[in-house]
């Protein structure tokens, strides 16, 4: 399986939009992505979804000082066609 | 009768944040193509539904799974267009929680048979479906602990994708072929501990071919 490397930006005021950046067959490089996911959007999502729902909190509070975010969440069997870069070090990114 | 050819894959587990995801689904060519597509998230919203190619799919279940706060579905489309194309899942609203996506393609389907769904019970959750010859049967479960394992049949663990939807969801797993002749059998799901759900649908094979070798025939010019 190959795992698309997602870039996410803001859409809008109040969206995400994604797109895809690259593939990779590492996990140590799909693991790295989403740790830092995790720890920076994921720790914002976490304590803030309900906020965004309710329109208390906006997404764009967090791409303030982030221009945007990689997930490494989707796996497919066939990249064929697809033109992506074959991200083998983080430092692709 | 044949059994249906598997084709490719996508799982995927992200926070759409906006009222639709879409992401590329390479369906494989060939005749009698089918594409199926699995669905677990929050039910915060609803599913107003799935394109393919621009092509509105067809939804077989769509289930409110409220003990769990999860709303679980499955579109699919036969003869979808071939090659790369854009699998579109629409909402009624921002979605803000993750989502389990998993989507497979066939080619030599006959679409899609028969379908069972149910709630959540007690690990294991043992259900019946009944199938047609040469058929597969796929199955997705939810719980708020960890999926154990996917049996289908029971005894015969499948794999599948571990996703988080802020709950936990196996997804994509898949039987062997069900053989030549039509039955019903156990598909069992199995979580760490506690309660969890079992979906499963038939994905078909081809009906035999019209017989021709007997009977009188016109050749007509």
């Amino acid at each position: 399986m190959y795992t698309i490397i997602s870039k996410i930006e803001l859409e809008g005021t109040d969206n995400l939009s994604y797109s895809d950046y690259g593939t990779t067959t590492d996990p140590e490089i799909v693991n790295q992505i989403n740790e830092d996911f995790d720890s920076t959007f994921g720790v914002f999502l976490g304590e803030n979804r309900t906020k965004i729902e309710l329109g208390i909190v906006s997404v764009s509070t967090f791409f303030e000082s982030t221009p945007f975010v990689y997930e490494a969440r989707t796996e497919v069997d066939n990249i064929d066609g697809l033109n992506l870069i074959n991200v083998t070090e983080l430092n692709q990114l | 009768m044949g059994v249906a050819i598997k084709g490719n894959v996508v799982n995927a587990n992200p926070t759409p944040g906006n009222s639709f995801y879409q992401f590329t689904h390479n369906q494989n060519t060939g005749a009698d193509g089918l594409i199926v597509i699995q669905l677990t998230m929050s039910n915060a919203r609803t599913y107003t539904g799935c394109t393919y190619g621009g092509v509105s799919m067809t939804q077989l279940y769509t289930i409110n799974r409220s003990g769990l706060a999860q709303r679980m579905a499955f579109f699919y489309l036969e003869n979808p267009p071939t090659g790369n194309n854009t699998l579109r899942i629409n909402f009624n609203g921002s979605q803000w929680n993750p989502i389990s996506i998993h989507s497979r393609s066939f080619t030599g389907s006959g679409g899609i048979g028969n379908n069972a769904n149910t709630g959540g019970s007690a690990t294991p959750n043992t259900q019946p479906i009944n199938f047609s010859a040469d058929s597969f049967v796929m199955a997705t479960a939810c719980s708020i602990n960890a999926i154990s394992t996917i049996q289908i049949p029971q005894g015969s663990n499948r794999t599948f994708a571990s996703h988080n939807t802020n709950r936990q969801v196996g997804t994509g797993a898949i039987s062997v072929g069900t053989g030549a002749v039509a039955g019903s059998y156990d598909v069992r799901t199995t979580a760490t501990f506690g309660n969890l759900t079992n979906d499963r649908v038939e994905i078909l094979g081809l009906s035999a071919p019209v017989d021709d070798t007997g009977g009188d025939f016109f050749l007509l010019m």
